[in-house]
């Protein structure tokens, strides 16, 4: 019993200090305000990938147009930790926060309704209850990516540079994963139809590793792909490209990565499947200033409003240029091309191609 | 006359502890200078001035009638004083010849010079007749042959004053014998000796001045040669103590205790450490195993008592077979172990005194109700167990064991065991490390408990403990019994043959 | 008596816990504060204040925060703490808690045949029992093959997490998040109108269960025989052999005990109806290992661990609010760390506490 008072009176002594503190400071309010706030998903800022990509539009648009900005780190990754986060950057002063990914649906949902004067952008996601049903109120913009054209430009600016053995290495089979590997698919299909390769010249093996995880199991299977004859995987789920570079830095193939500009991970990357992340976030948080914030919508960033594209000035082709680039692009903004998405098939083999033989590996 | 060693009213304390009060201590040129005290007496603090491991607060100290300043051992080096600690400070895979030399190599462009080092040392081993193989690896050797070392290391140093913390705790009989001539022989160089011992036996046999402290405090000088041993243990305690255990017989014929042909086997080294023992310890009796340490006491009473598996041979208290009872049945049944090592075994040391009172019997429906301690039951038990064997404690039953003196644990041990009101107490090595008041009330414990009817199994490596305490001496030399011995008709000389295996009368009891 | 005044608080036993406890978070909040100054100096007086304001600066929500975060290392803080009691160094807690959060999910999701009102007990108990499953064996493999704690505890870490994530692909997978998924409402802890009180919804009855947890085990350790055999045990295993104590049995229990508790801190966490799901990671849960911290910091005492559970989880919501400052967010984390760290030097500070007074004592003893 006489043990019972030890840490109850160290935690009373810092009590009693933080009593002095309340007062300290209450006179020198935080000077950290910040009237754009980014939550960072389970990542750090620089993961590479949503965090950063959506930061980076952030610190643009708020250097440009001079506004304070911030972001904030959860304390755990959990639904009730981003909404104290999103709690901690609104009493900082934050009109906007930008959410990068879906696992701010459930908190969004909630705050959207407790903050009805702060804005909410999310990234790849729809604010829902925890039953999928999307519930966009008037503060909230939902931002997705037309996933499909990205992985078509990838597909098709490989075979065009010669490529005929390809690899699509997908995370989880996810929406935005399988758009990815469909559109992957079927811009391979158009460059070798324009290219009059025969029919099954081009052969795609196609699979998700079940994670997003850079893992020795994902690395050994890149590995015997490479092994195998593949001469580019498509590696088109977070940290599995890290798995794939590996590999191939060793069997000297190469990548294409995916989501931003990844050129910089590895030599190994011949381009990446953008989606524009930097752009959106800048665009949404111009609109907002200039008071045109489109509360309410879900939007899709296609090719028409360059939400995807291939970082042409750092990719490694010898023969696709960037006129062909330009080409292609703009075919798809005319629509020119009927990209099937992830509602449209059952799986990648039911993708109607007859230049490229599609080898679905579970 | 020429004083080697002067300290004058040195005082050293610790925080506002003091361990040295005012002390004067002079040790004449040539003459064996005993430096008596109980433990805590500061006997060592005093001698770790004068070798420099402690700075004392006040007083001075002249050595060879030259006052000096002694900050660490290296001075005290220099000026020619060297100690043999109580425990060696040897390296146990360094050669002798290695350990003698370190700290003092001779070297030649950075090389070791040894054969140099080594003629030295044969010369000296052989003006002091310190027989040593130079070559053998401290691991190897003897107790005896370690303190040697640590000898021959002093006198390799050149060394003229030399110290010896309690040199004898760890020698046989003839091994001390040895010892007191080798130190006289260095006297008779021009050696001067600092003699550090609680035993009086040894300073009559060997000093020619002794030094009392008690608690701190310089009590007095006197010439071994017209004082008495009385007189001395007067000086060191404070009080008169009584050398002669009175006991009256009462030894039966009945059996407690039987042990048949015990064998016990080293499961690494597979040797029998204990082998083919049988003997019986009877009502009334105190039966001592007396040996030199490590010829397989300890894993013969450890074998007993349970603690260790058996190889074979057979166990019988009042001729029931316990050899297979587990240690909490043997308990029951009526067994007490004074363990050889009362922290390790004997005691939890971080449990309070109360707690450790119900070691073996905290699960009784007295000391427990429904899985409960009863912690009021518990308290008065340690209570009454403190009035009636005087154990002493800052703060009573609530005292953790581990801050309580050396005697006092033992006298919570001893209290506990011989409460409990069993048939037979086995005790190993009850009194070491423990001063004469401590050692005197044990003794008188045991002796009761004998004649109240229980037999005591006593295993003991102090030859005065064994001559005085014992009705039936048994002793034991490489795991086996080579003597039964009647202490009224033997001698310590005896005795020593037998132990170092010199003597053997073939024993068997069954 | 000047004198022993002096030394009174020093020469009491929760005296000495006491101010190593203190030096302890005194010296880690310092270093914590010199790296605020490396990072901002401007800002670290008002920064290093919130720190210390952890969940006081927030109302009733700031605390309910704290306590949300305190369940799961108050209750891995009590397992750690109990084996070490017994003189065991328990490390799985880690394997444990994720074994019992597994199972608590995994009831919490299926056996929805379950009466409303029993549905959460049953889930929490079998996250007792998963996690006891999880303690005994490195217990039976020490008690019995002599194998040592830490090291199969460890692998038991690694096992518990990779089989989780099979199990949590093969049963119970949210393939979208890579996560387990959501369980039915009758499995959450209930709230009991403490999620009112505290204004946030992690708050439930989840925090007295662990008060439980520390009352029980408080009182197994001080007033039981059993108790006092675990400790003896833990204390002197060869004292208590001489005692007669069948050790072998009290390693096992002391194991299972402890195993029980992480997972009921698992279990208490994953049911918390606070969005949290158990990832498919190959990450050992954090909550065990944090465990370890508390229960140095609480120097194995269960009211000690309560109280540095707080403490800690103090500090977390302490570093949630210091990104009101200019830090980076990962600056927080070392801080918190450090902090940490330097709590289980506590342990330290007591030998050295002792030392002093050991020293002392022998010179008020021979007076």
């Amino acid at each position: 019993m006489k043990k019972l008072g030890i840490i109850a009176l160290a935690l009373m002594l810092i009590l009693s200090l933080s009593a002095c503190a309340k007062e300290q400071a209450t006179d020198t309010p935080a000077d950290g305000t910040a009237e754009i706030a980014l939550i960072t998903d389970v990542g750090t800022i620089d993961d590479k990938s949503f965090n950063q990509g959506a930061w980076e539009g952030v610190v643009a648009y708020a250097e440009e147009a001079n506004k304070t900005y911030k972001y904030y780190k959860p304390s755990e990754k959990s639904d009730d930790a981003y909404l104290t986060s999103i709690d901690l950057a609104v009493k900082a002063g934050a009109k906007i926060i930008v959410c990068p990914g879906f696992l701010f649906e459930v908190p969004i949902f909630n705050a959207q309704d407790k903050y009805p004067d702060v804005r909410f952008i999310i990234l790849d996601g729809n604010p829902h209850a925890g039953d999928w049903v999307p519930v966009v109120k008037d503060n909230t913009l939902s931002i997705f990516y037309a996933e499909e054209e990205a992985g078509f430009l990838a597909g098709y600016a490989a075979v065009k540079d010669g490529y005929k053995n390809l690899g699509f290495m997908g995370g989880i089979a996810v929406p935005a994963v399988i758009r990815f590997g469909y559109g992957y698919i079927q811009g391979a299909e158009v460059a070798a139809q324009e290219l009059g390769l025969a029919d099954g010249e081009v052969k795609v093996k196609y699979t998700y590793v079940g994670n997003f995880d850079a893992t020795p199991e994902n690395m050994a299977k890149a590995a015997a792909w490479y092994n195998e004859g593949t001469e580019v995987i498509f590696a088109c789920g977070g940290a599995v490209g890290n798995s794939v570079m590996k590999a191939a830095e060793t069997a000297k193939t190469k990548v294409i990565g995916v989501d931003v500009d990844q050129s910089a991970e590895s030599e190994t990357v011949i381009t990446s499947s953008m989606k524009n992340l930097t752009k959106s976030v800048y665009d949404a948080l111009k609109l907002f200033y200039d008071e045109k914030f489109p509360g309410g919508e879900i939007q899709v960033l296609d090719a028409t409003v360059n939400g995807v594209q291939l970082p042409m000035e750092n990719s490694k082709f010898e023969k696709f240029s960037q006129a062909d680039y330009d080409a292609v692009y703009g075919k798809i903004v005319n629509k020119e091309f009927e990209i099937v998405g992830d509602q449209d098939v059952e799986g990648p083999k039911e993708i109607e191609t007859q230049k490229v033989a599609v080898e679905e590996i579970n | 006359m020429e004083y080697v060693i002067e300290m004058n009213h040195i005082t050293k304390e610790f925080g506002d502890f003091k361990a040295v009060d005012d002390v004067t201590f002079k040790v004449k040129k040539g003459e064996i200078h005993a430096l008596l005290g109980e433990n805590g007496a500061g006997k060592s603090t005093l001698m770790s001035i004068l070798f420099g491991l402690y700075q004392a607060e006040n007083g001075d100290i002249s050595i060879n009638e030259k006052p000096v300043k002694i900050n660490n051992p290296n001075d005290a080096n220099d000026l020619g004083i060297g100690m043999v600690h109580q425990h060696f400070k040897l390296v146990h895979n360094f050669t002798v010849l290695e350990s003698i030399v370190l700290g003092k190599e001779t070297t030649k462009n950075g090389f070791l010079k040894m054969e140099e080092a080594r003629n030295k040392i044969n010369k000296l081993s052989e003006q002091y007749k310190l027989k040593i193989d130079p070559d053998a690896r401290i691991s190897d050797i003897t107790v005896g042959m370690q303190q040697r070392v640590e000898i021959l290391k002093m006198l390799y140093r050149d060394n003229d004053i030399l110290i010896f913390d309690e040199p004898t705790a760890v020698l046989t009989q003839q091994e001390i014998d040895e010892l007191m001539k080798i130190m006289k022989d260095m006297t008779e160089e021009g050696k001067s000796i600092v003699f550090i011992t609680h035993k009086l036996n040894e300073i009559k046999a060997a000093a020619n001045r002794c030094s009392v402290l008690r608690k701190g405090k310089y009590i007095g000088t006197v010439d071994v040669s017209v004082t008495s041993k009385e007189e001395m243990s007067e000086m060191m305690v404070g009080r008169k103590i009584s050398f002669v255990i009175n006991k009256d017989e009462c030894t039966s014929e009945e059996p407690v205790l039987k042990v048949q042909s015990l064998t016990i086997t080293n499961k690494e080294t597979k040797k029998d450490k204990v082998n083919n023992v049988s003997f019986n310890v009877n009502k009334g009796e105190i039966l001592c195993i007396a040996g030199i340490d490590g010829n397989g006491q300890s894993e013969l009473v450890q074998g007993i008592t349970g603690l260790l598996p058996l190889t074979s041979g057979k166990i019988l208290l009042n001729n029931e077979d316990v050899t297979k009872s587990s240690i909490r049945q043997k308990c029951i049944a009526g067994f007490a172990h004074i363990p050889e090592d009362r922290q390790k075994y004997g005691l939890v040391l971080d449990y309070s005194l109360k707690e450790n009172a119900v070691l073996q019997t905290y699960y009784e429906p007295k000391f427990q109700k429904n899985g409960f301690i009863k912690f009021d039951a518990v308290k008065e038990y340690a209570k009454k167990l403190i009035d009636e064997f005087d154990i002493r404690s800052s703060q009573g039953e609530d005292s953790v064991v581990r801050g309580m003196s050396g005697g006092n644990q033992q006298k919570l041990i001893v209290a506990r065991e011989i409460d409990r009101d069993p048939d037979i107490i086995i005790a190993v090595q009850p009194t070491r490390g423990l001063d004469v008041g401590a050692i005197e009330y044990i003794h008188k414990q045991l002796i009761a408990q004998r004649c109240t009817g229980k037999a005591v199994l006593l295993v003991s490596f102090d030859l005065d403990e064994v001559m005085n305490v014992s009705d039936r001496i048994l002793v034991m030399y490489e795991g086996e019994i080579v003597g039964d011995l009647n202490p009224k008709e033997t001698t310590v000389q005896e005795l020593g043959l037998y132990m170092s295996g010199t003597k053997r009368s073939v024993y068997n009891e069954a | 008596m000047k004198h022993k005044l002096k030394f009174s608080l020093m020469n009491s036993s929760w005296g000495v816990s006491f101010i190593s406890a203190a030096m302890a978070i005194f010296i880690g909040l310092l270093f914590g504060f010199i790296i605020l100054l490396i990072s901002n100096s401007r800002e670290a007086v008002p920064g290093f204040f919130a720190i210390l304001q952890g969940g006081f600066a927030d109302g009733a929500k700031g605390i309910g925060d704290m306590l949300y975060n305190a369940i799961p290392i108050i209750l891995t803080g009590l397992s750690v703490g109990f084996a070490f009691k017994t003189g065991l160094f328990n490390i799985g807690a880690s394997g444990q808690f994720t074994m019992g959060a597994f199972v608590a999910i995994f009831i919490g999701i299926k056996w929805t045949f379950l009466p409303g009102h029993l549905h959460w007990i049953v889930a929490l108990t079998g996250a007792l029992i998963a996690g006891a499953l999880w303690g005994l064996l490195p217990g039976i493999l020490k008690a019995y093959y002599n194998v040592h704690e830490v090291i199969s505890s460890i692998m038991m870490n690694y096992i518990g997490m990779y089989l989780v994530n099979i199990l949590i692909v093969k049963n119970i997978h949210d393939k979208i998040k890579n996560q387990s998924l959501p369980v039915a409402k009758t499995a959450i802890i209930p709230k009991a109108g403490l999620d009112k009180i505290f204004e946030t919804n992690n708050m439930n009855i989840g925090i007295l269960i662990a008060i439980l947890a520390v009352i029980v085990i408080y009182i197994i350790l001080s007033k039981t025989t059993l108790g006092y055999e675990l400790k003896a045990c833990g204390l002197s295993p060869t004292a208590s052999k001489y005692a007669g104590i069948n050790a072998k049995n009290k390693i096992i229990l002391s194991m299972l005990i402890a195993g029980a508790l992480s997972g009921l801190g698992g279990g208490l966490l994953y049911l918390a109806g606070s969005g949290k799901y158990l990832q498919v990671v190959d990450i050992l849960a954090p909550q065990g290992f944090a465990g370890i911290s508390v229960a140095l910091l609480g120097m194995s005492n269960p009211i000690g661990i309560l109280f540095a559970g707080l403490f800690i989880a103090h500090l977390t919501v302490g570093g949630v609010n210091i990104q009101l400052y200019s830090f980076a967010p990962e600056v927080i984390d070392i801080i918190i760390s450090a902090i940490i760290y330097c709590g289980a030097f506590s342990l330290l500070f007591k030998n050295i506490i002792l030392k002093i007074n050991k020293r002392s004592s022998r010179q008020e003893a021979s007076k």
